[in-house]
C-alpha cells in the first residue's frame, strides 16, 4: 500500500539530515571551534559565529522533553494511529528533535523519561527517526 | 525612553464579527479601519500611516491582503505602510516610531480575517514537523504547556479558571461570539481534546471580522472624539527560537523582559495595575504571561485564579471582553483594543468599575504575542 502521509522535503540544509536518515544515522552539525551540536542546520554556529563545522553522528539516545496526543486526526492519513504521540526529545549530544514516541501508550509517557531511536523506513528514499522508551529494549 | 504619556489610542474600529459568511477579508480589513478613523473623529485624509497585522494565506479566490490594497481601498496614500511578514508583534512599536521621527501624525493598525467562514486552512504546515503528524499552532503550544505541567505542576485545574472567569465576560459582550454559552468547571472538562493536554475550552475562537485602532500624540487627542487611552509604557522581547529547540517553554518567556521593560518606562509597579488584557490564544498563554509578569510565583496561578481573581466582581480582571477565547481572534487588537475601549469608559454591560464590581480603571496592561510564545509585546495604558 502506498505511503499516503506527508514526506521530508530535504532543503540545501536539511539533505546531509535526511540522507544520514536512510542509513539509520542521527546526523547534526557539530561547530569545530566551540563545539556545540546545532539542529536546524545553519550555515554558522549560533554561539560563536564559527562557520567550521563537521556532521556527527548523535548516540540516539535522549529523553522526553515534552509531548502531545493527538486524539483527532488533522490529516487522514493519521487517522489509524489514533490516539498518536508526538514530542520534543532532547537528545544526549544537546539538540531536541521533533518526533512521534512509539512502543508504548499514552498514559505511560512522562517528561524526562529515557527514551532511544527506533527507525522507521516509510519509502525506498525516507527513514524517520522515531523513539521508544529506552527500558523496552 | 521618553515615550511615556506622549501618544494615545484615540479610536477604536469594530466590524460584524463571530461568524459572517460570504465576506472576503479585505472587506473586513477595510470595514475595520474605516470605522476606527471615524470613531476617532478624523478623516481619511488626516490618515498618514497603515500597519497590518500578517495575513494567512488568501481564501481561494481571493487576493492577498496586502496594505497597498487597504490603503487603496480607503483612498489612502499614507508615508508610511507596513505589515509583519510573521507572527513578530511589533506594530504599535513601529507605528510609535513613525510618529516620534516626525513621519506620520495619525497611524491605523489593523488585522482583519475569514477565517471562520472561509475554506482555507488557517495554519501554515512545517515539512518537518507535517511527517510525524505534528500540524498547528494548538499542537506547539500544547508541547509548551505538557512542560509547564512538569515543571511547575500547573494543568487543567488552573486553566479550567482562565476558561470559565474569561466566559464570565463574554456574557457581558453583545459582540462576543460565545456570549450566550456559559462555560462551567463539568463543560470545561467534558469539552473534547483538540490536542491533549488542550481542550476545545482551552483554544482561541477562529473568527470572521476585524478590528482596528487609531495612535496619535496626546497633544493632538485633545481635538478629537474620546479621552484618549494613553500610551505609559512599551516592552518588547522576542526569544525568537524553533519551539522546538525553546528550553523556556514554561517561562521565562519574552514576557518577563518585555513586562520589565514596560513597567520601568510607565514609572509603576504591579501593584498600579487594574486590570489586564491578556494576548490569550490557549489558556496556558494566559498562565504563563500572567507569571512572567511577576503576578504570581512559579506554580502558584492555582491559587492565584482560586475564587474569581479575574472575574466580574475580582480583584484583578482579564480579558473583559472575553478575550480570544470567549469574544472573538483578532491577534493582539482583541486585548488592545478592549484596554483602549475600557479606559475610555465605552464597555457598557461590561464596563470596569462600579457595574462590574470591580475597581475602577486607571492603569491596564496588554500583552500580545506571536508564533509559539516567540515573540512578544507588553503595551500599558492609562486613562486621560
Amino acid at each position: 500500500m502506498a505511503y499516503e502521509k506527508p514526506l521530508p522535503q530535504p532543503n540545501a540544509d536539511t539533505r546531509p539530515f535526511w540522507d544520514g536518515c536512510k542509513e539509520h544515522q542521527l546526523r547534526f552539525q557539530k561547530c569545530r571551534d566551540c563545539g556545540h551540536v546545532r539542529w536546524p542546520p545553519s550555515i554558522i554556529c549560533p554561539r560563536c559565529y564559527s562557520s567550521e563545522m563537521e556532521w556527527m553522528v548523535a548516540s540516539g539516545e535522549g529523553k522526553v522533553y515534552t509531548f502531545v496526543v493527538y486524539h483527532y486526526a488533522y490529516h487522514k492519513a493519521f487517522e489509524n494511529d489514533l490516539p498518536y504521540i508526538t514530542a520534543i526529545v532532547e537528545l544526549e549530544e544537546g539538540p531536541h528533535i521533533l518526533t512521534n514516541i512509539v512502543g508504548c501508550s499514552s498514559d505511560e509517557v512522562r517528561c524526562d523519561m529515557p527514551v532511544k531511536v527506533a527507525w522507521e523506513d516509510v519509502t525506498e528514499e525516507f527513514s524517520l527517526p522515531k523513539f521508544k522508551p529506552a527500558q523496552n529494549d | 525612553m521618553g515615550l511615556k504619556d506622549k501618544y494615545a489610542i484615540v479610536g477604536v474600529g469594530y466590524t460584524p464579527q463571530g461568524r459572517v459568511p460570504g465576506r472576503t477579508a479585505l472587506s473586513f480589513y477595510v470595514e475595520a479601519c474605516a470605522n476606527a478613523i471615524k470613531d476617532a473623529g478624523l478623516g481619511r485624509q488626516d490618515i498618514d500611516g497603515l500597519i497590518c497585522y500578517r495575513h494567512f494565506q488568501p481564501a481561494s479566490g481571493e487576493r492577498e491582503v496586502t496594505p497597498y490594497v487597504v490603503a487603496q481601498q480607503l483612498g489612502l496614500a499614507p508615508k508610511y505602510l507596513s505589515q509583519e511578514a510573521n507572527c513578530a508583534r511589533s506594530q504599535l512599536h513601529h507605528a510609535l516610531g513613525v510618529l516620534e521621527a516626525g513621519l506620520c501624525n495619525y497611524v491605523v493598525v489593523a488585522y482583519a480575517d475569514n477565517a471562520l467562514s472561509s475554506d482555507r486552512i488557517p495554519d501554515e504546515t512545517n515539512p518537518e514537523n507535517s511527517v510525524f503528524g505534528q500540524f498547528g499552532y494548538p499542537a506547539s503550544y500544547a508541547m509548551a504547556a505538557r512542560r509547564a505541567m512538569h515543571t511547575f505542576h500547573t494543568g487543567p485545574e488552573t486553566w479550567k479558571m482562565i476558561a470559565v472567569g474569561q466566559r464570565q465576560w463574554a456574557s457581558l459582550n453583545p459582540l462576543a461570539m460565545m456570549r450566550d454559552r456559559p462555560l462551567t468547571f463539568e463543560n470545561y472538562y467534558s469539552s473534547k481534546w483538540v490536542v491533549e493536554p488542550f481542550r476545545v475550552s482551552d483554544c482561541c475562537l477562529v473568527s470572521d471580522g476585524g478590528r482596528a485602532y487609531i495612535v496619535t500624540s496626546v497633544e493632538r487627542a485633545r481635538d478629537l472624539s474620546h479621552q484618549p487611552a494613553v500610551i505609559i509604557g512599551i516592552g518588547q522581547h522576542n526569544p525568537s527560537s524553533y519551539i522546538d529547540q525553546s528550553t523556556y517553554m514554561a517561562g521565562p518567556t519574552g514576557a518577563k523582559i518585555a513586562g520589565e521593560m514596560a513597567l520601568k518606562m510607565a514609572g509603576i509597579n504591579l501593584e498600579d495595575i487594574d486590570a489586564c488584557e491578556i494576548y490569550d490564544c490557549f489558556t496556558y498563554t494566559v498562565e504563563v504571561t500572567l507569571q512572567d509578569y511577576g503576578f504570581f510565583g512559579l506554580g502558584e496561578g492555582q491559587d492565584w485564579f482560586k475564587y474569581g481573581t479575574i472575574t466580574p466582581g475580582g480583584r484583578l480582571p482579564v480579558n473583559t471582553s472575553g478575550g480570544l477565547l470567549s469574544e472573538a481572534y483578532f491577534m493582539g487588537l482583541t486585548p488592545l483594543t478592549e484596554a483602549a475601549m475600557q479606559l475610555m469608559g465605552r464597555c457598557g454591560d461590561r464596563q470596569l468599575g462600579a457595574k462590574t464590581n470591580t475597581k475602577e480603571p486607571e492603569i491596564i496592561l496588554c500583552s500580545d504575542n506571536g508564533a509559539t510564545l516567540q515573540t512578544h509585546s507588553c503595551t500599558i495604558l492609562r486613562r486621560f
